[in-house]
């Protein structure tokens, strides 16, 4: 008996560390977000239990629909993109040749970078009286933009620089797949004829499909998560872009929250983000059956 | 054969010229932030862009002798403790998740695995409530209570030490080791390269962080870097200058891990992506 006591002593001296943490901000947080998610939370003591009505009044508000809606575009364009272009460079860069691995540094470094610095360096080039960019645009007789204080145009400037700063991690994820792919496979299917387009689509493709799940996954869910940008480069505390134009849910979340303190609210939009997350990554698992091939490598 | 080459070389050549073009664009804008550092207010605009400024000044740093020393200081210090804490969580971990066998193991470890993919939001509103709750709001050890628990640098160990036999630590048992003596002179240093990838993915994560110290750090005093540095944006005239400086002060500590270690970056995005 003292025996297995002393054993589950062990046990839990290394299971705790991490266990404690786990279970004080992430599980009871997860329980007590739907919980407050039917209150009128606001801080304050006095609170009560409203059932769906924040839930409600989200779907029912065309402000939240529209916030969806450019959480959606802005999710949607940013992982084409960066699976698009990681994929595109991954396959210039997978095979060793000179200056590869300069190459692969240099496309990957803005990934390490904090979105702060990111975002600083370019609200200065777009800068939209004097900008580098407007300056470069008039130099070569092109129209100017407004870019980051545009209503038209925030969203596609804050696109283009999540792009910029992530590609690069997708691209060292199936840099990494395409080195295990076996090069036998290439070189059976060079002997039974196979030319390099057939090469990709029937070997490098499935040689990577674990990969490309795994990455697609990865990006829809930072998609759907894109706080920083917004806050830094269009508004901080009050903004969300001129005209609300590049207010995404975490964001809307956020200003409900810890602007407006509407607690319940916010954690009701939470819950929403959260399912959303969770309803896509359970139709990628199951989807993932029909393209992605484990016995291939 | 002849022009099999030839089609061959102008890959090569076309190759090299869309990479160029593509590192132009990825480093530019660092290349901006560098240089404009350096410049007076009057010459940031200046176009055509000119690397090396006309009149090189230093007041841009100068500018931010008040706070930044502290607010750097600060992301130090932070990240220095945050670090340490979570290669202790996540290393304990892999290893009970390992090495020891016990009954629900594998059902806590998935739980583990999931909550990689909660979002933040989804959690952040009850986590500053407990916070606020236990009157560790506006604290630098709310943050580190925060950063505690690392889904990603425990499984990130685990990995490794799966690859790791059991017979040396069944060896060890019969000589009568106990398992903390197991794990940390047997188990630790025979994962080095683990441990670094995991200790560079943390540092660049909380010195980079600005969500969480934006959520629970209004004291001036005790801001980090990151949020520092937007203390600039809020105010009715950008200055430039300076705030490029200070974008340039925090890029240069990651930028140098960077350099010197890149293969435990590349290693810890690899890793990540295994099935296990």
């Amino acid at each position: 008996m003292s025996h297995s006591l002393k054993r589950t002593g062990t046990i839990l001296s290394f299971l705790l560390p991490s266990f404690i943490g786990f279970i004080i901000f992430v599980l009871l947080p997860m329980i007590m977000a739907f919980g407050l998610s039917f209150t009128n939370y606001s801080g304050g003591p006095n609170f009560r239990f409203i059932g769906m009505k924040n839930y409600v009044v989200a779907f029912t508000n065309p402000e939240f629909l529209k916030y969806l809606w450019v959480t959606f575009k802005f999710m949607t364009v940013t992982v084409v993109f960066q699976i698009g272009l990681g994929l595109a460079f991954a396959l210039i860069l997978a095979r060793d040749f000179r200056g590869c691995s300069f190459f692969r540094g240099a496309l990957y470094l803005p990934n390490i970078l904090s979105s702060v610095a990111v975002g600083l360096a370019f609200m200065f080039i777009f800068e939209p009286t004097s900008g580098f960019m407007n300056q470069f645009l008039i130099s070569v007789g092109l129209p100017t933009s407004k870019w980051l204080a545009g209503s038209k145009s925030a969203l596609s400037v804050i696109i283009t620089i999540a792009i910029w700063q992530n590609f690069g991690y997708y691209m060292v994820l199936f840099i990494g797949g395409l080195q295990n792919i076996s090069m036998t496979l290439y070189e059976a299917a060079g002997i039974d004829g196979a030319n390099k387009w057939k090469q990709f689509v029937h070997v490098t493709l499935p040689g990577l499909s674990p990969m490309l799940f795994y990455g697609v996954t990865i990006a829809v869910i930072r998609g759907f998560q894109v706080f920083d940008y917004i806050y830094i480069m269009t508004g901080g505390q009050q903004g969300g872009g001129p005209a609300g134009s590049t207010n995404v849910l975490a964001f809307d979340i956020y200003l409900n929250a810890f602007t407006y303190f509407r607690f319940g609210y916010a954690s009701a939009e939470s819950v929403v983000l959260m399912i959303i997350i969770l309803a896509m990554t359970f139709l990628q698992s199951h989807g993932q059956k029909k393209w992605v091939s484990y016995d291939i490598v | 054969m002849t022009s099999y080459r030839r089609k061959q070389r102008i890959e090569k050549i076309a190759r090299y010229v869309v990479l160029a073009i593509v590192v132009f664009i990825t480093l530019f804008p660092l290349v901006i932030v560098l240089s404009s550092s350096f410049k007076n207010e009057s010459e940031l605009f200046d176009f055509p862009f000119k690397f090396i400024p006309a009149k090189p000044i230093t007041d841009n740093f100068t500018r931010l002798k008040e706070n930044f020393p502290l607010y750097i200081w600060n992301s130090v210090k932070l990240t220095f403790v945050i670090v340490i804490v979570q290669l202790f969580t996540a290393a304990t971990g892999a290893y009970v998740f390992t090495k020891l066998h016990w009954k629900g193991r594998d059902f806590i470890f998935g739980l583990y695995i999931a909550s990689m993919m909660i979002p933040m939001q989804a959690v952040m509103i009850p986590q500053f409530l407990i916070i606020r709750s236990i009157n560790l709001y506006d604290t630098h050890m709310s943050l580190v209570l925060l950063g505690a628990f690392t889904a990603f640098g425990t499984f990130l160990i685990k990995q490794f030490f799966m690859s790791i036999p059991d017979t040396y630590c069944e060896a060890a048992r019969i000589d009568g080791a106990k398992e903390w003596t197991i794990f940390s002179t047997l188990m630790l240093p025979m994962s080095k390269a683990v441990l670094v990838t995991q200790i560079i993915f943390s540092f660049r994560y909380f010195w980079n962080d600005f969500f969480t110290p934006l959520i629970y750090i209004t004291t001036p005093q005790l801001k980090t870097l990151p949020l520092g540095m937007t203390d600039f944006v809020r105010e009715q005239y950008v200055y430039w200058g300076p705030q490029m400086a200070a974008a340039l002060i925090s890029i240069v500590p990651v930028l140098l891990i960077f350099l010197f270690g890149q293969k435990y970056f590349v290693q810890g995005v690899a890793s990540s992506g295994i099935k296990g």
